[in-house]
């Protein structure tokens, strides 16, 4: 039998106002080799910043990948294409004084 | 099938599900809304997408499941009472005896160097069961929701006992359009303990050493009433555990969902995690 490739999305975070340095919970995910990740403002205060995406080696400890976009303005969707990530992503956010979005966070992923 | 024979279901099985496949149907139980996602209740708004892990720490590595590399891990966020849950939504086709077995285990986040095994509050499941809309009282049946957990500890207090509840929370109408309401089946409110139902488990010696567990539970469709409860060497009598009863609701009617949910202590994840499940009935 032909086995599909696994295929999730993941809904990491839903309607929560985050400012600067605020983060998404750890996301675990070691079986996918590729992941989209969609950052959709539901709302949003002031202008500016960007979105971090970060690595763990436990799920404890955090670096930055390397990846980065613009936080999107409300309304907006803004994406970024992540692969070879380990085993742990996570989204953090780097806004100016002021600036606040309300999130929806979701990662496609696939092995 | 493989894996199976770890099991002892009734004559059907209804799902077999071994996360080394995947996700299996299991997902995220999203609170209620109408219009504004603001009118989630703040219990719900709190649920987390479940993950698929191979169990790994910063000290040890990859644990690993049962028989393979992959479990379904529920978990909360840092913050004393926090919540979270996984759901899989089926529906029943014959009103009978139905078993419910899976091998869990459960633990702290690993953030400090302590045992740390007063952590977790609890960890439980649940069925969310409607009648069918031509049972026995003609469509105007009850929606029945059985609630067990295992009360691992308060405020540093190991307290290792199973208990249920047989109330939820008032109904709260959602939004505008008169068809949408809630309540929170899930407050910490209203547990009971079940009598003789302490148990203490194996928590290993580190919050990094994990040990499987096995869980069976079984409950009547036709009565609507929990029959028996086992957790590895422990058998509980569990008809007198009275479940959730409200009214049926319009459209759930033969539903058969099945949650998993955890609860931490302190401010510090718990972590829930599920080797595989295997339901089955006498049909």
């Amino acid at each position: 039998m032909t086995m599909l490739r696994e295929n999730q999305t993941a809904v990491v975070a839903r309607n929560e106002w985050w400012a600067d340095g605020d983060a998404s919970e750890p996301y675990e995910a070691g079986w996918a080799s590729e992941a989209m990740v969609f950052l959709r403002a539901l709302d949003a205060q002031g202008e500016g910043g960007r979105a971090v995406v970060q690595v763990s080696p436990d799920g404890l400890r955090w670096v930055d990948e390397g990846t980065r976009f613009d936080a999107p303005d409300r309304g907006q969707v803004a994406f970024a294409r992540v692969r070879e990530f380990g085993q742990w992503l996570r989204v953090r956010m780097e806004l100016p004084k002021g600036r606040r979005v309300k999130v929806l966070l979701t990662y496609n992923l696939k092995s | 099938m493989l894996g199976l024979d770890r099991f002892d279901p009734m004559k059907r099985i209804i799902c077999f599900d071994d996360f080394d496949r995947g996700f299996c149907g299991w997902t995220q139980l999203v609170g209620n809304y109408e219009h504004d996602l603001d009118s989630m209740l703040p219990g719900y708004a709190q649920h987390t997408q479940p993950q698929l892990s191979n169990v790994s720490h910063w000290d040890a590595g990859t644990h690993g499941s049962v028989d393979g590399t992959y479990a379904l891990k529920v978990a909360t966020r840092a913050r004393a009472g926090a919540q979270n849950t996984a759901i899989k939504r089926l529906t029943f086709r014959k009103p009978g005896p139905i078993r419910l077995e899976f091998y869990f285990t459960f633990k702290p986040e690993a953030t400090e160097l302590v045992l740390s095994e007063t952590d977790v509050r609890s960890w439980g499941f649940l069925y969310d069961l409607q009648q069918g809309d031509l049972g026995d009282r003609g469509g105007s049946g009850d929606r029945v929701m059985p609630h067990f957990r295992f009360l691992n500890a308060t405020g540093g207090k190991h307290l290792q006992r199973w208990q249920y509840k047989d109330q939820t929370t008032e109904f709260k109408p959602l939004g505008t359009q008169g068809k949408t309401v809630t309540h929170y089946h899930l407050a910490p409110e209203g547990w009971k303990d079940l009598p003789g139902g302490e148990q203490k488990l194996c928590y290993n010696e580190i919050p990094t050493k994990v040990n499987w567990h096995y869980l069976r539970f079984d409950f009547d469709l036709r009565t609507m009433r929990a029959l028996e409860l086992q957790c590895n060497d422990r058998t509980y009598d569990v008809r007198e555990a009275a479940p959730i009863v409200i009214p049926a609701m319009r459209n759930l009617w033969c539903m058969l969902n099945m949650v998993f949910f955890v609860e931490t202590d302190v401010d510090k994840r718990a972590m829930l995690y599920i080797d595989s499940v295997c339901l089955s009935g006498e049909f």
